[in-house]
């Protein structure tokens, strides 16, 4: 199925790849292969990669929705998508945890690794990939249970009913997901009574509640106020000492506030990709300068 | 404008709004007036359009609930003529079926018949009974309009009352006349002493009262067996001996009449039989065959007495309030069945009186304290070890007020007139209800119910015949005749039961709705039982697990099945499923078993093929690689349905030893119930055809329409296909499954074509899988046809539709409040 050839042979460094035939971008600091040193410009900061993108294309049908893209994603790290709507953000995401299989008539090129093993190794159940990778959609969409049963759903999905190992993941989880205090009294209530930040915060909660190495973010916040946006950001922060997490945004400011790695994409490629203070202060891709200063999208 | 610069000076209703000019609106913000009028028409076509909808539902409602109304209404009554009979204590009041001309007779030899209208005089009519001859005793047939009567010289004969139009000035009238036909000596009225040197009487011989001589070779009624000489007759005539009571009863080819004699103090049963010359026009004219003394088999002496219409029997009340039943076999008089119908009175068990229900099945007994009690001759299965025809107790009515003192019976149906007194109460047998009851302001001496069942007329004490109009369409109907369990007459015990229409006039009409609602709902088990597995899966399998591709094929299909005719699905279903499934029943469990074992074992084998071949298959076209398995498996099924026959469907004839590989038979005496070709799995298994698409299309909607959202939650928890769609879907879909579940069981319920022509509508009442059964609707497409309109019939069938329609508005209305709950339950999702 996947066409590229697998590389887990490879330790690289943490890389990102906005390959020099990205015209009109190449002035900026690369490799001999077109590649931005991640250690060049931060050398401090030197992440184990975890998410490994590898020239990865994507297909709807005959349309193309994503392409060549070559990005690495820092564990323990905040890595933010942006770019206009449309551009493939979703789409990338949702083929980390393999949620785009289930549109029809779909293709792909390139592979995905997660702590070097592909996503796409058939000896890999899809299920299990699943339960490695939380995630969190845009639109909050709780479970018609209680809060106590949306939390543990992952673990009864996994046949896992010990009533004490519940109760401790779900008080772990939702204070991980700064929710336990205000809901601690009605765990076994309805989640639909909740508002719409603390639906989010369940959707989080419920996400970490199998403790999966990764947390995949479809603008999570973007139909929250702003005050329940503070609280899910302040969240990340904390949830990224456990998790790879990978946000999409359309807040240029929540991905400043926030996020380690910035990648810019662009009509379905990758433009580029860098620290989230260099993309923000010293962006090297013109259009990526338009895109942050509010010029464009 | 400067004022309002402050916010809440402007919102102070106190502060009056400047007054300005209204600026021009520009033309780029006004509406056109075309717009506006379609904006304006289409509301209100809308409104109308749906009110009308809501009012037509109302009004087939109340139509149906219109016609069905006076079903349950009892009798009304109303005063119509007043008759003044000049005839002082008429033994016999009779009416004509308009009620225009009643008739009195003396008893003797004079008819008066009076026009109800008071308009012209009395008709005075003598009969031609020989001079010095005296009636000692009559009886009125009004359905025949005639009367038996027997005189003091043993002689019996019959009164034909007939009503002739006639025109006088061009005007037509109507004139009673009464006729004796000729006079049979048939009873030989024997003197006090000779009854009791009589050895015939005392003989406890197997038929006493062994023929009177009666000569072989007489062949007339005119020259019958030897009549008594002269001079007995003379010696009867001046001793006390006479004939107190008498009854004819006459059938095709035979008649019998029964008489009750005094001799001296003493009583005697006699019983005289007449058969008919067989030639080859049929059955000529009755002669008569054999004369019998019934006497010495009572035990106490006979006071009343009946013979039925079939002239095989004889009914005879005694002194004691014992109750002997004669019935003619061969040449003898077997007494059949005494009883006393009131065995468990306190006071007196004698017998006010007794008499026939229409039809001469059934005899209404009255008590001297007023009770009303019904016996009808039937095949009781308890306390009958021989398993005869006798008279079992059927109904009881409530008391009247005292020993019944007239009685009269309905010659259309099985309602009676009696009463007590100046009591008169109009009761229904069937049902066992009262029509109506009144006390009237006279002493009644007399009832007659009118040939038409349009009139009642009351004899008072001084001879004024009162006439009613008697407005009571529908007597048979009513609560309990619908919903209660009934005794009919010739029945073993109560049942439900329905049939509503008769080979004869005499005819119960059976009119419980028990057996059709049971029908109903068994139908209905069946299909949904069948169809909703299938259905309910199907949706499932496809909106969660189906190839998204297929299911934009698989959807339409089911969709045009859905609006398959049912009367295609009938056809099919009584001329080539029932005929082909009737013998191989046990080929269907063996498929049934194997196509439900088929995907476990297919999931299993499937499970344990490792992954990298799994992936061969595209997810969503698992089953193409099932479906071979599928067709084999029914295939051996099929094949193989014989040899399980053979081992596990044996009936052994216990009188041969002879095995039978037959499932029908099998099952016919394993359960006792019976075995159709055209049955309840047939209907189930058609029906279901028919419900399933229903089913289908709308569950697949409703799981088809669960937010993505939650999908990819749960399936990006990790959960699988089936968790996802077990935990997460199926519960949100809930509300809309049981829709479906709902409108698949409303079209059940009213399916028609279907149950008619796929079972053979017979309205039973059992649990039998392969019997038929009759259903609500089947029933209304099956009689409506054959119901004169207004009938009792017609408005039983609209009974029907309103029960069908309130069942489908009960379970509909249920289902409503449910869906709303689950919905309530799901909602904000
Ligand atoms: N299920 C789908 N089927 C077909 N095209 C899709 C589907 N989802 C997204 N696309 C297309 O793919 C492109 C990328 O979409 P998406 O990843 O949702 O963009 P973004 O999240 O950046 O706004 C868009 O052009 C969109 O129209
Ligand atoms: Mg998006």
């Amino acid at each position: 199925m996947s066409t590229n050839t697998r590389s887990t042979d490879e330790a690289k460094p943490l890389t990102s790849h906005p390959r020099a035939h990205n015209k009109g971008t190449s002035s900026t600091t690369t490799s001999e292969e077109g590649l931005i040193q991640w250690n060049e410009l931060m050398p401090q900061d030197n992440p184990i990669p975890y998410i490994r993108v590898k020239d990865f294309s994507f297909f709807y049908g005959p349309k193309q929705a994503i392409f060549d893209v070559n990005m690495d994603m820092g564990k323990n790290r905040i890595t933010a998508l942006i770019g206009p709507s449309g551009c493939g953000k979703s789409t990338l995401l949702r083929n980390i945890n393999r949620m785009n299989d289930l549109v029809e008539n779909v293709r792909h090129k390139g592979d995905i690794t997660i702590d070097d093993d592909s996503i796409y190794d058939p000896s890999i159940e899809i299920i299990s990939l699943r339960k490695r990778i939380g995630m969190v959609f845009q639109k909050s969409n709780p479970f018609a249970t209680s809060i106590y049963e949306n939390v543990i759903f992952a673990l009864r999905v996994a046949g896992r009913n010990n009533r004490k190992e519940l109760d401790e993941v779900v008080e772990r989880s939702l204070r991980g997901a700064a929710l336990w205090d205000e809901v601690k009294d009605r765990l076994h209530s309805s989640a639909m009574g909740l508002s719409g930040g603390q639906m989010q915060r369940l959707c989080i909660a419920r996400a970490i509640a199998n403790r999966p190495d990764v947390l995949l973010m479809d603008e999570p916040c973007a139909a929250l106020d702003p005050i329940a946006t503070v609280k899910i950001e302040e969240l990340m922060l904390e949830l990224k000492k456990e998790f790879t997490i990978v946000i999409v945004t359309h807040n240029m400011q929540q991905a400043g506030r926030c996020s380690d790695y910035t990648a810019f994409m662009y009509l379905g490629k990758l433009m580029e990709f860098g620290t989230t203070q260099q993309i923000f202060t010293n962006p090297k891709v013109k259009k990526t300068e338009e895109y942050v200063a509010g010029k464009m999208g | 404008m400067s004022e309002s610069n402050v916010p809440s000076a402007s919102d102070s209703p106190s502060s009056p709004a400047p007054k300005r000019e209204r600026k021009p609106t520009p033309a780029r913000f006004l509406v056109s007036p075309v717009t506006l009028w379609i904006d304006f028409l289409m509301t209100w076509v809308i409104k109308v359009g749906g009110i009308g909808v809501i009012v037509a539902v109302i009004g087939i409602m109340v139509f149906i609930t219109w016609q069905v109304l006076p079903l349950f209404s009892g009798a009304s009554i109303q005063p119509h003529d007043e008759v003044k009979m000049t005839m002082p204590n008429p033994a016999v009041v009779g009416m004509d079926e308009w009620g225009e001309l009643p008739f009195a007779y003396d008893g003797d030899r004079t008819f008066e018949f009076y026009d109800a209208h008071g308009k012209n005089p009395p008709q005075k009519v003598t009969i031609a009974l020989p001079e010095g001859e005296k009636v000692t005793a009559t009886r009125y047939f009004p359905e025949k309009y005639s009367l038996v009567i027997a005189t003091d010289k043993g002689n019996v004969g019959q009164i034909k009352v007939r009503y002739d139009a006639e025109y006088k000035d061009g005007r037509r009238t109507v004139v009673g006349r009464a006729e004796l036909g000729t006079l049979e000596p048939l009873i030989d009225l024997p003197a006090e002493a000779a009854a009791e040197a009589n050895p015939a009487t005392a003989s406890p011989a197997p038929a006493p009262g062994t023929p009177a001589p009666a000569t072989p070779g007489s062949e007339t009624p005119a020259a019958p067996a030897p009549a008594p000489t002269p001079a007995t007759a003379a010696v009867a005539a001046q001793t006390s001996t006479k004939i107190t009571v008498i009854d004819r009863g006459a059938g095709e080819s035979n008649a019998l009449v029964g008489a009750i004699l005094k001799v001296g103090e003493k009583r005697e049963l006699r019983a005289i039989t007449f058969k008919a010359k067989r030639s080859i026009r049929g059955a000529g004219k009755m002669t008569l065959d054999q004369r019998y003394d019934l006497t010495g088999q009572l035990k106490a002496a006979p006071a009343q007495l009946l013979v039925p219409s079939t002239a095989d029997a004889l009914i005879v009340a005694d002194d004691s309030g014992q109750v002997s039943y004669f019935f003619q076999d061969g040449d003898k008089f077997e007494l059949r069945q005494s009883f006393q119908p009131f065995a468990d009175s306190t006071g007196s068990k004698a017998i006010a009186r007794m008499d026939f229900i229409f039809g001469d099945v059934s005899i209404v007994f009255s008590g001297e304290n007023g009770q009303s009690r019904v016996f009808s001759l039937c095949i009781p299965a308890e306390n009958n070890p021989e398993q005869k025809r006798i008279f079992a107790l059927t109904k009881e009515f409530p008391p009247l007020a005292g020993p019944a003192t007239f009685f009269a019976s309905s010659q259309r149906n099985k309602a009676f007139l009696t009463g007590s007194g100046k009591q008169a109460s109009l009761r229904y047998t069937t049902t066992e209800t009262i029509r109506w009851e009144k006390n009237l302001d006279f002493d009644i001496r007399q009832g007659i119910i009118g040939a038409k069942y349009e009139n009642l007329a009351f004899l008072d004490a001084s001879n004024v015949l009162h006439v009613y109009e008697l407005h009571d369409p529908h007597p048979e109907a009513g609560f309990n005749a619908f919903f209660g369990k009934l005794w009919y007459e010739g029945l073993a015990g109560p049942e439900y039961s329905y049939q509503s229409t008769g080979g004869t006039d005499e005819f119960e009409p059976k009119l419980s709705l028990i057996p059709l609602i049971w029908g109903s709902i068994k139908g209905t088990l069946c299909a949904l039982i069948f169809a909703v597995p299938i259905a309910l899966t199907a949706a499932i399998y496809t909106s969660q697990f189906l190839d998204p591709n297929l299911k934009r094929i698989v959807k339409p299909t089911m969709e045009i099945m859905a609006s398959l005719p049912s009367v295609v699905l009938g056809f099919l279903a009584a001329l080539w499923v029932a005929p082909r499934v009737a013998d191989r029943v046990p080929s269907l469990l063996l498929i049934l078993v194997l196509i439900t074992l088929c995907p476990l074992l297919f999931g299993w084998i499937w499970n344990k093929i490792p992954k990298i071949y799994r992936l061969w298959m595209r997810p969503g076209w698992e089953w193409s690689l099932m479906l071979p398995l599928l067709v084999v498996l029914c295939v051996i099924g099929w094949n193989l349905g014989p040899y399980f026959e053979e081992i596990a469907f044996v009936y052994v004839d216990p009188n041969t030893g002879q095995r039978y590989a037959d499932f029908g038979l099998w099952w016919k005496h394993t359960t006792g119930g019976g075995y159709d070709q055209r049955n309840s799995m047939v209907v189930g298994f058609m029906m279901g055809f028919a419900v399933i698409p229903i089913i289908f299309t709308i569950a697949e909607d409703s799981l088809s329409n669960v937010p993505a959202g939650l999908r990819s939650a749960s399936l990006a928890l990790g959960a699988t296909r089936w968790q996802t769609a077990w935990e997460v879907v199926l519960p949100i879909a809930s509300a809309g499954i049981f829709s479906a579940l709902m409108i698949g069981l409303g079209r059940a319920v009213g399916e028609t074509m279907i149950v008619v022509m796929a079972t053979g509508n017979t309205p039973l009442m059992d649990f039998n899988l392969f019997s038929g059964m009759r259903t609500l609707s089947a029933n209304i497409a099956v009689e409506l046809p054959e119901a004169p309109q207004f009938s009792t019939h017609y408005r039983v069938l609209f009974l029907g539709a309103l029960l069908l329609f309130l069942l489908t508005f009960v379970v509909n209305t249920l289902a409503e409040f449910l869906r709303n709950h689950l919905r309530e339950k799901y909602k904000g999702i």
